[in-house]
């Protein structure tokens, strides 16, 4: 599971409470910090009430909770030199965002409260001065190395209120989009700020999407990213640059934009990139995932061929399933390796069902962040907005390199494997007849499993949910070798019992699927909720037709009268032996928290 | 995209199709669950002339349960807050399978021109509209001049 967001105004409501007289010492405390404001010539009254929360609120929390918070301590209402961006303020808006960043790792819980770090962010980020700050401490303060950071940036920019198109505006003025360090380009320091504008920028585009995001892509911006996509620059910063292209082409103008400017040069930029999809080195392989994945989906080029039309699967019999998927994860047209750029929870079943016998497949670690992968039955369902994916449910078990958890249940539990890094293998075994489940990382096992199997009896896929920007290739036995399998018992491979017809081995890119989609007709007869099955059954007392049996089970009150639904009849029958009782506790789906 | 529902491909041709006046929505070219949605300002409201951009998500229970619906430009509404989350009843406990993208859509429109804030979300809005209607009114249309025109 992953933590996605937040009812953002009960909470704060609740937190208040909950701290008592958070919000009276809170007050007290703005009257006497006024004099924490830098004299800087861009203060505004707006924001110099920006900076007095963030240092209020950052006193109130040491008062509060003491010496937790050391690393922030430190840094309370330190003043910045302007020398880097030229408009920086506050650093406590930095210590906040770091403190983000080192809790997200260890809040596993969508029903928790929020970390109070992320709750005074989304106050400061109020006002545009406000908000202008947090963005520029996400630019300036992520580090590299962390494989959270960016997802990290996702999720604040998510809690927080969206700009308006000014404030992005003053933005793009702002932001410092000229790289001049170039002599120092593999330091650390050099790939962090340009790889947070990327990510910045990406996660913008996407929210805003229409008008403002057209306004967000001014001739600078563009011309920024583009240089990004630049093969000697470190692919980090390439990566994000490509992703923030991408969200950018959601909209339509931009698109346009986009591909008006990568028409400049012939082969583009991207196709460049694309000769990195099988690159050894992992972080060009998500380039040139990436890359390939634009040239398929958005930004296509007159005489590029689609990969789908490429690839040789003669000798592939089971992959990742392109229509048992969540909308937003992106698969390699060979159907064995996954990627996800959203902020939600993406997704994925494989092709075939198993029901008994000893199987193992393998997956290779592309990015180090949160996956869950590991097995799932067609119960299992994705609810990527929610953060629920591949072991949050009782029918469906994962294993989490990143985090170092198993899950089960939306459940986890702690496994002494170290967190895992680019290259290395997980193992799945399934065992159906000791009924049993075994991971291994890089061949080193964990004691078994069992607990999938209270709920799940047959019917069994390997499957993986993937946060944003994480990416792995799975092996299901077709053509590498296995590296690590398991010595002591007799296994079978998926690709050596399933079958798949050409067709459906063929991953379709998105807008040819959507056009296939769309020319679908509809039968006069159908459920009217669904359409997907023929209208058959009415509702009792109420009388009201044109629903079928599957809709109407998951109904208690009819959906034109709300009235109380007694019975379900068949009404093609003209006797009254299909008549179906009410049985709501089976029928309802699970509920969840966000409705 | 997990097999599309024919009830998702249905309205999304019946919304191209026939249109409705004063509202636009149109399915994201890569996600056909999420709409970019526009509604115009209705006539004799402080949101005239404006056109308020908001996005419409189907989950994946739809129409089993509500689209989760959200306004992207900032409005000034006692039922709507500054995150854009709109308080009306069938989006939540009202919400009926039988219901549409197109009657959601209406009501939010009809919600514009009969604002409610004996059932606010926004506290602050509710209460600058009850203790001083014709200030709020005037806030409002200033809010529409700035972000939605």
């Amino acid at each position: 599971m992953i933590v996605t967001f937040w009812i953002v105004h009960s909470i704060v409501t609740s937190a208040i409470q909950h701290n008592g007289l958070l919000k009276q010492v809170l007050q007290s405390l703005v009257w006497k910090m006024g004099a924490c404001i830098c004299k800087d010539k861009t203060n505004t009254i707006d924001n110099r009430r920006g900076s007095n929360v963030v240092s209020s609120l950052m006193s109130s929390e040491t008062s509060t909770r003491g010496q937790q918070s050391v690393q922030t301590d430190a840094r309370i209402g330190t003043h910045v030199s302007t020398s880097s961006g030229g408009w920086r303020e506050v650093k406590t808006v930095d210590a906040l965002v770091l403190e983000t960043l080192s809790v997200i790792r260890s809040l596993v819980d969508n029903e928790r409260e929020p970390p109070q770090a992320m709750l005074y962010l989304q106050e400061v980020s109020e006002s545009q001065s406000g908000w202008l700050q947090m963005v520029n401490s996400l630019i300036h303060s992520i580090p590299i190395e962390d494989p959270l950071g960016p997802a990290v940036v996702t999720l604040l920019l998510d809690e927080c209120p969206l700009p308006t198109k000014e404030t992005t505006l003053v933005l793009c003025e702002k932001m410092n989009l000229n790289n001049e360090e170039q002599g120092a380009k593999n330091q650390k320091k050099f790939c962090q700020i340009p790889r947070n504008i990327g990510v910045v920028l990406g996660c913008l585009a996407e929210k805003l999407a229409g008008p403002n995001s057209i306004a967000l892509l001014t001739p600078r911006v563009l011309e920024y990213l583009l240089r990004n996509l630049e093969m000697s620059l470190p692919p980090v910063v390439i990566l994000h640059s490509l992703v923030a292209l991408e969200k950018f082409a959601q909209t339509s103008e931009n698109k346009a934009t986009i591909n008006r400017a990568l028409q400049r040069n012939s082969p583009n930029q991207i196709e460049d990139l694309e000769k990195w999809w099988q690159n050894s080195d992992y972080q060009k392989r998500e380039v040139g995932f990436c890359a390939k994945w634009c040239l398929d989906n958005l930004f296509i080029t007159e005489g590029h061929k689609f990969s789908h039309e490429a690839e040789d699967l003669s000798a592939v019999n089971v992959m990742l399933n392109s229509n048992d998927v969540s909308e937003y994860l992106k698969i390699s047209p060979d159907g064995t390796e996954a990627r996800s750029d959203a902020s939600s929870f993406e997704s994925v079943r494989c092709t075939f069902q198993v029901d008994s016998g000893i199987w193992y497949y393998e997956v290779t670690i592309i990015t180090d962040g949160v996956m869950q992968i590991g097995w799932a039955t067609k119960d299992s369902s994705f609810l990527n907005h929610e953060g629920y994916g591949i072991g949050d449910d009782e029918y469906s078990m994962a294993y989490d390199g990143c985090r170092q958890l198993i899950w089960y249940n939306a459940d986890s539990k702690p496994h002494e494997h170290k967190s895992w890094k680019p290259g290395d293998t997980i193992g799945l075994l399934l065992n159906l007849e000791d009924k049993e489940l075994k991971f291994s990382l890089n061949g080193q096992c964990l004691s078994p499993h069992k607990d999938l199997f209270d709920h799940a009896k047959g019917g069994f896929f390997a499957a993986a949910s993937f946060m944003s920007y994480q990416q792995c290739e799975f092996n299901f036995g077709a053509s590498k070798p296995y590296k690590y399998p398991p010595k002591d018992v007799q296994f079978k491979r998926f690709n050596d019992y399933a079958s798949l017809s050409d067709e459906d081995k063929i991953i379709l890119p998105r807008h040819k699927k959507l056009e296939l989609l769309k020319s679908l007709k509809v039968q006069e007869d159908s459920c009217t909720l669904c359409f997907d099955n023929k209208a058959t059954h009415c509702l009792l007392p109420c009388n009201h037709k044109g629903f079928c049996y599957k809709c109407s089970i998951q109904l208690e009150i009819c959906p034109i009268c709300r009235c109380q639904i007694a019975e379900r009849v068949n009404s093609c029958d003209n006797d009254d032996r299909d008549i179906v009782k009410l049985n709501p506790t089976a029928s309802k789906k699970r509920k969840h928290k966000k409705s | 995209m997990a097999g599309l529902p024919r009830r998702i491909i249905k309205e999304t041709q019946r919304l191209m199709q026939e249109p409705v006046s004063g509202i636009t929505a149109l399915p994201d070219e890569n996600n056909a669950r999420y709409f970019h949605v526009t509604v115009i300002g209705p006539k004799e409201s402080p949101y005239e002339n404006g056109t308020f951009k908001l996005e419409l998500f189907l989950p994946e229970e739809y129409p089993m349960s509500a689209p989760k619906v959200r306004f992207l430009t900032k409005i000034y509404h006692p039922n709507i807050d500054k995150l854009g989350r709109i308080c009306l009843d069938i989006l939540k406990d009202k919400w009926s399978p039988a219901l549409q993208i197109r009657t959601v859509l209406l009501s939010i429109q009809a919600l514009l021109s009969a604002p409610n804030p004996d059932d606010p979300l926004a506290n602050e809005v509710a209460d600058a509209w009850k203790s001083d209607e014709s200030q709020a009114i005037e806030t409002a249309k200033a809010w529409t001049q700035k972000h939605a025109i």
